[in-house]
Formats: C-alpha cells, structure tokens, sequence
C-alpha cells in the first residue's frame, strides 16, 4: 500500500468535507445512530435521571433518596435511565482483487473503500460514536479517526482472493458496514448476516466495483486471471461473455440484496469511477434510519 | 547457374523451397494471436461460461503477407541471385589464365585473384583443365594444364612483384604441353612489357581470348631529373594524387613528413607526366626516407630515398690562414656555417677533395686555380662549382683571362660604399619569380659594398640570377657540359657585404646546393670497386618494406638493370653507399588488337544475395513491430494500484 496514513486521512477529510449536511446533522446522528449512550426509556443503570418510584420490598436502605422522601411521608427511589453502549463496527476486504483499478485514472478499489470507511468513521467520531475496525475495541473521540487510519492503511492484502468479515467480533449494540466488492464466494457473506441477524445487529453492505467490472469492455481473446491469479478463464470473444457476465453480477446484486434486506441490513453499490459523496450520502441515510 | 532474364542464380535448387510458401501461408493462418491476459477479479463470475459464437482469430493478412514475403526473400536470397552475371568466359574448352604480375597489378590484385578464381571455378565446373601463367618472370619451363580445382590454391598463393610484369620470352616453348585450342584470360595491368605483342599473337592463333583490363589508373613514381630535387609522377589517370613524403620524426617514429603536390602534367600518349618537386628544408629531406603515391598500395609508387635524393658533399676550397687566425673575418667560416646543417662538408686542396667526388666545389676568392686539369673535367661531368670573389681578384689584372668563371669580369672591380666613393651600399633586388632563388625573401639589411662587375654581354642578364638593386649583377651562373659554374659577385665574409651574415646567405647557398646533380659518373666507377650490392630493405609487390628474408648479393652489372626477379625493389648497401633501386619507371599503355575486351562493369554481376536478406531481416524487423502493434491496440492498460 502506497498510501501514507496522513495521505488517507487528508483525503478523507476532503471528502466528508464534502458533505456538510453529514457535519450539520451531528445532533441527529446523536440520536438516531450515534450517541455513545443510548436512553433506553426505561429505568436500569445510567447517568441520567429516569423517575422517582416507592421504594418497595428488595430496595436497600441505600437506595431510597431521602431527600426526595422526606418531602412526604413513604419512601422513594431515585430511578436512573438505563442506557445501553453502542458502537460502529467498519470493516474494508483486504482480499486481492480489491486492489484492482481498471485505468490509472481510477483508485483501486481499495483505496476507495478505505476512504469511504474513514470518512463514514470521522463523521460518525464526529457525533461522538464510538467506532472501530472490525475486531477492534470502539473508542470516541478524534485520535480513534487517526487510529482507523493506521490501521487500515498498514493492512497488507491478502494473497487470496477471499476475505470475510470476522463473525466472531460481531457484539449486540452494534451496527456493521461492510465494504467489499462481493466478487467472491457469497457465502461467508451469507452466514455473517444470519449471524448478526441473530444477535439482532443492523448494518450495510457496500458494493465496491471498478466501471470495468461493471461494464466488461473487452473483446477477442482474453484470458483472464482473478486477482491472485488463483482463477483463470479462456476465451476467444470476450465481448460474447459481456451479457452472461453482467447478468451474473446482477443476479449476485439480487441475492445479497435479498439476505441483507431479510436480515434488516442494507445493501449498496459503489462506482469507483463516481465520486464517493454519493456513497458517503447514502451510507449516512441508511445507518440515519 | 539459371539465368532468368537479366538474373542469373548459383543456387537454384534452393528455388524449390518457394513451393512451401501457400502451406506456410495457411500454417501462420491458422495460428491465432495469443491471447491478452487481463487481471480480473470478477473472474469467479465468468467461471463455466462458453463462448457463444467462438470467433476464429486470424493473424491480420497484412502480418501475413509481410511474414510470407520475408520467407520468401530469405529463399530468394539463398539461391545466390545475381543481377546480370557475367556471361561464362570461354565456357568451353581449356583454360589458360595469363596473370600479369608486376608492381603495376598490385593496387586491385585482389579483385585480380577474385576474377581468375571466379574463372578457375566455371571450368571447374565445366570440367575442363586449366592452366596459370604467372607473368613474374620466375616461371619457367612448358606450362602444364591441370583440372582447375588444384590450381586455385596455387593462385590465391601469387603475390605481385616488386618489378614489371616480364612475360616468357618464347610462347611456343612454354606452351609446348598446351592442348591445340584453348580459350584465354588475360588479367592484364594495362602496360606495355616486353614480349606482350608475341603471346597475343600465340595465344589468339590458339583459341579466343579475353583481356580484364586493371581498374582505376596505373600511377608510378620515380626520382625526377634536372636541377632541383624532384620526383616524377606518371599517371594513366586524369588526375595526380599527392606524394607522401616519409620518415623519421625527431621522435623517431616513421610518419609522414611532408605532402607534396604535383606539377602540371605533360600528357604523352596516355600517360600524364607531373613533376613533383621536392620543396622541403634540407633538414626535412635528409630525414625523408621515402616518398610514397597517396593511396597506391603498390611497389611502383614508392621511391625510397637513397644518396642522390640526400645529403650533398660539398667541398670547400680556399685559404684559411688569410686572415690570420681570426675567425669571422675567414670567408670559409661562414660557408661552413651555412652549408654545415644540410650538407657533408669536406675541406682540402683541390687536388685532394677532387679525389672524393664532391657534388659541388666552393671555391672563395682564389684565382688562377691551379692548373689542375680535373677540375673544368669534374665540372663538365655535371660538378657544381661555386666561386666568390675577393679583394685577390679584385686585384688581379688578368681577371679578364681567368677561366671557369660563368661571365666575364671586368678588372678593378667597384667600391660603392667605401670612404671615397659617393653612393650608398646597395640592397639586393627581388629574385625573379621563376628563378633559381624564386620566393626568397631579400633582408632589408643585407647590402654589398664592393663587388666585381662583369664584362656587358648579351647573355649577362640571362646569366645573372640574382642582382643588385641597380641592375648589376650580384650572382651569375652558367652552364659548362652537364656541370654549372656559379660566381658570387661579393665575398663570402663580411668584407664586401654584409650578405654573409643574413640568413639570405644560406638559403641561397641551400638552392644552389639542391640544385647540384649527384654525380652520374659514380655508378660507373663503383662498377669495378664495388661488384655487389647487397638488400637491406627489399619492398614487396604492393610497396610495403621488410629486411629481405634472404638476402641474395646482386651483381652491379644486374643493379644497374633495375629490378628484376632476383633484385627486388629496395635499399642496397655497396660498401659505404646507399643505393636505391626503384621500380617504378615509365609507362606506355597495352593495345588488344583482336582481343575481347571485358568491361569492369558488366564483370562481376551485381549480388543480390546481401541486398535480398537484408531486405528479409528488415520485414521481420517490421512484422515484430506489427505484431506488437497489434497486441497494443487490443490490450487495456494493466491493472494499477494506488491512488496516487
């Protein structure tokens, strides 16, 4: 990789710079996704002040606030907010064929998907959400961002063209955004989103493709190699596969659509060759709601 | 050889292989490009998917033709194919190959060999016995005809010689063994040589006969005549290339010393002659070893320098003790001075340096000389004799009866500077411009006093080669037999002029020297002192020197022929003396009444072997880049990571 950290994170500035409805609507974020605590509107263990209520049977002596109990002749406790921590949990495929750029003109798709994150994660930092890579402990605050930078930027690709999101880091409370090409077995894809279905985690899937792997512009004899070289394909008119293949990508689309959507996620697709405000846009709207 | 029209092939059986070209044609069809290999991470999606309408991939016909064609000039080349041949000499019958041999064939005696062998490879295959005469003048005996391909080692072995081409004297003898009819080349060096006239008619009375005549021009040099050192130049050419003069430099280092230019030709029956006048500082020339024609390789065009182009023994006579032991006021000091640097000096009665043979005898200031009868001989022999008057025969009065003086002088002489005469000393004129002392420059400074006049003649001005500036004469020369007798008006010290003390004095001195002809008498004498001369240097054929491998003494009455088998071209010690022996001479050009003429240029035929594989290396060359093109404009530039 061949980005410096500071180099990511200027870009992703730039780009969530970008999206001043994003920065403006902090306060909403607060509420809707993002806030460190959320009320639970219901007594439990918090900070906030929830009701007073009779102390009944079971209540300790401890627990009765007397000030308020002796404004009147029973007993009283103070009842606290529950609140429950949530975090954003972000995970970009380190797969080979994500480091795939169809013209020198594009960023590899990985570039784009790391950008996409930091900004979505800056912004979300930024609401005072506390967010994380996939696997990390989530932590607020604006050094996290410099974090999450680092990390992704010093994670090597992998030689394989397969990369799933690690199920066994998925806690309740928290809200996923994967982002991948989704080239690759959709499976692991699958099982990830019943699991996070179970444990009652929403999220969004991003999709991010090269326009080539969109539009298969080529022709005559081609062969083709996946991104470790591990699969190939021969053909002698390329341009004859352009429909088979784009019929195949739009029925992959289908079914991760479907799982996503049966298992309360979203499911977006991503054009390295737009710009990624769009992406930033949507993915804020999706994890708003 | 086929001949097709005006192409002839060597090889023609290779021709056949032009019969694979279609099945080649359909061979490079059917073979596909390869494949683009394009990195793909949706390849999984593309996995188990066929090609609906598989399209056949051809090579593009243009690569085709392009690949075709360059086999096809490759095959074309092979074949050996040859633009107009030459057509079969003789073709039928013997051959007999006449080679002439001398120094005048050495400039192309490769393209010679390349022509016999050429000769030598058709009756080869024709079959037909051949024979090589060599006209060295070292064969000897009948000439036997043999199959051919044995006589072209014998042929690539023949050098030419460091003499003239010398045919046998006798045709018939030689060509006693010779079959009744046979067919001859001729690789003639385009000269005249004696007995030529008598094997064209030998040998056209046997069959027909064909004459290669040399290519370019035949030049020879050779050591000019007259009075001044100087070459000769022959050409049959229109133009003279530069001599090349070479020798030792202070270093010593043999490299080239000077450059000199021909004269103007003097054209004689198609041979132009160019003087070439050695106009080099004596210093220069005595280093010269020798002079070379630029860009001739050959024996003819070297002359190597021997005595009679170097130094000039000069003997100085006169009476030392004149002035008493003092030095500058003796006149022999400055001769000595002035000759010393170029010349070998000797001193002496005349009597005694007569015994030497000096080229040129100074005299200063003496009169009635001595009734030697040896001296006016000398002179007549082509001695140089340099007189300078003097106070003694100023004060002689029977000056006027004085012999071996160039004109006749008046008594008294005339004092013109002195205390008791009214003029001033006067300057020396220019020289004229095609005198002896042409393009000398006359000092300011340099003034006469005193002088003796001569007696008004018709001849005088003629005689007069240098003058003072008021017309009398300051020099005179005049010729007596092969000799010349010069008299210097003034002394030879500082008494009369102040001449002798300018550096005009020895530049003059220097002309007049160069001028003296080595004397022609010598080799006459040395005939019975010195019965042999023995090589020390020997040139070859094509004028490149070596130390003789054998030396072999030669006979004075053999030196005195010039080179000859035996003799070859070079330096020859006889005792003390150096002698050169050179081969080039004079020219006369070869007639061929009755003979074909070859022309160069229908000879060799034009090759077109190199011509067609360069042209097949050049249409791979192009199919390379094609191919490549190709790939490029079907290829999406490669996948590339990083954003920036």
């Amino acid at each position: 990789m061949n980005t410096r950290p500071d180099q990511l994170r200027a870009g992703a500035e730039a780009a969530s710079a970008g999206l001043p409805a994003l920065m403006l609507s902090a306060e909403r974020l607060a509420a809707a996704l993002v806030p460190g605590a959320h009320g639970q509107r219901r007594a439990g263990t918090g900070e906030d002040f929830w009701q007073y209520r009779p102390a009944t049977a079971g209540d300790t002596a401890r627990s009765i606030d007397w000030r308020r109990s002796a404004r009147s002749d029973g007993q009283f406790v103070r009842d606290r907010e529950a609140q429950v921590a949530q975090s954003a949990s972000l995970w970009v495929s380190a797969a080979a064929g994500m480091d795939y750029a169809g013209a020198p003109s594009r960023p590899a798709k990985r570039d784009r998907a790391d950008l996409l994150a930091l900004a979505l994660g800056m912004a979300l930092l930024a609401g005072g959400e506390r967010v994380a890579l996939a696997g990390q402990l989530p932590r607020p605050g604006r050094m996290q961002a410099e974090r999450i930078a680092e990390a992704l930027v010093s994670r090597a690709a992998l030689p394989g063209d397969e990369d799933a999101p690690p199920a066994e880091a998925l806690r309740p409370g928290q809200r996923v955004v994967l982002f991948d090409d989704f080239l690759g077995d959709p499976q692991p894809v699958l099982d990830y989103l019943a699991h996070a279905a179970g444990l009652g985690i929403g999220g969004a899937l991003m999709q991010v493709l090269d326009p080539d792997e969109e539009g298969f512009p080529w022709e005559g004899a081609v062969l083709f190699r996946s991104g470790s070289g591990a699969l190939r394909h021969d053909t002698r008119d390329a341009a004859g596969l352009r429909d088979a293949y784009l019929a195949r990508l739009a029925e992959r689309r289908a079914l991760l659509s479907r799982a996503a959507l049966a298992s309360g996620w979203h499911f977006g697709t991503h054009d390295t060759g737009q710009p990624p405000s769009q992406a930033l846009l949507w993915l804020w709207s999706v994890l708003e709601g | 050889m086929l001949v097709l029209g005006p192409l002839g092939f060597v090889a023609p059986w290779i021709l056949s292989a032009l019969v694979a070209l279609p099945v080649l044609w359909l061979i490079l069809r059917a073979m596909p490009p390869s494949p683009r290999q394009v990195r793909f991470p949706g390849t999984r999606l593309l996995l188990g998917l066929r090609d609906a309408h598989p399209v056949a991939r051809h090579t593009p016909w243009w690569l085709l033709l392009l690949r075709v064609l360059a086999i096809a000039a490759l095959i074309l080349g092979f074949a050996g194919p040859v633009w107009k041949p030459a057509p079969d000499q003789g073709g039928q019958g013997p051959l007999l190959i006449v080679m002439d041999a001398g120094w005048a064939a050495a400039p192309d005696w490769a393209q010679r060999q390349d022509r016999a062998l050429r000769a030598l490879d058709a009756a080869g295959a024709a079959g037909q016995p051949a024979a090589l005469l060599v006209a060295d003048g070292q064969a000897a005996g009948a000439l036997p005809f043999q199959p051919a391909p044995e006589l072209a080692a014998q042929l690539r072995a023949q050098r030419p010689a460091a003499w003239e081409t010398r045919y046998p004297a006798d045709p018939p003898a030689v060509l006693a063994e010779a079959p009744a009819r046979f067919s001859t080349l001729w690789l003639s060096d385009g000269l005249e040589h004696d007995h030529r006239a008598a094997w064209l008619d030998a040998l056209a009375a046997r069959g027909p006969v064909s004459v290669v005549p040399p290519q370019g021009p035949r030049l020879s040099l050779q050591t000019g005549t007259g009075d001044r050192p100087a070459l000769l130049l022959r050409t049959t050419g229109a133009t003279a290339p530069n001599v090349l003069a070479i020798g030792l430099d202070p270093q010593g280092t043999p490299r080239e010393l000077a450059r000199l230019k021909p004269g103007a030709a003097e054209a004689q029956a198609g041979v132009a002659s160019h003087p070439v006048p050695i106009d080099l500082p004596s210093e220069l020339r005595n280093r010269v070893t020798r002079y070379e024609i630029e860009g001739q390789a050959s024996a003819g065009a070297v002359v190597l320098a021997d005595d009679s182009l170097r130094r000039r023994k000069v003997a100085l006579v006169g009476d030392d003790r004149a002035s008493e032991g003092q030095r500058l006021l003796s006149p022999l000091h400055y001769l000595r001075r002035a000759l010393a640097p170029s010349t070998d000096l000797i001193e002496g009665g005349l009597g005694d340096v007569l015994q030497a043979a000096p080229d040129v005898i100074v005299i200063a200031d003496q009169l009635s000389l001595p009734e030697e009868p040896a001296l006016p001989e000398w002179v007549e022999k082509g001695g140089l004799l340099i007189r300078f008057a003097g106070p003694r025969m100023a004060a002689s009065d029977r000056l006027s009866e004085e012999p071996l003086l160039p004109v006749r002088l008046r008594a008294g002489g005339r004092d013109i500077g002195g205390a008791l005469s009214w003029g001033d000393p006067r300057g020396i004129a220019g020289f004229a411009p095609e005198g002896l002392f042409a393009g000398l420059a006359v000092p300011r400074d340099a003034t006469v006093r005193a002088q003796l006049l001569a007696e008004p003649a018709p001849d005088l001005a003629e005689r007069s080669i240098a003058q003072l500036t008021d017309g009398t004469p300051l020099v005179t020369r005049a010729a007596l037999g092969q000799g010349q007798l010069v008299l210097f008006h003034t002394t030879a010290n500082a008494e009369w002029s102040s001449l002798a003390l300018s550096g005009l004095f020895v530049e003059m001195l220097d002309r007049l020297v160069r001028s003296a002809r080595v004397s022609l008498a010598e080799p006459e004498k040395d005939q019975a002192e010195q019965p042999f001369w023995l090589p020390e240097l020997v040139l070859d054929g094509f004028g490149r020197a070596a130390p003789p491998a054998d030396p072999v003494p030669v006979a004075a009455a053999d030196f005195a022929q010039g080179p000859a088998p035996g003799a070859p071209a070079g330096l020859y010690r006889g005792g003390e003396r150096m002698a050169a022996l050179n081969a080039g001479g004079a020219m006369a050009l070869a007639e061929w009444p009755g003979a074909r003429i070859e022309s160069p240029t229908e000879a060799p035929g034009l090759d077109l072997r190199g011509w067609l594989l360069a042209f097949a290396a050049a249409l791979f060359a192009l199919d390379a880049l094609g191919s490549a093109w190709l790939q490029r404009r079907t290829r999406r530039r490669r996948p590339d990571r990083g954003l920036a």
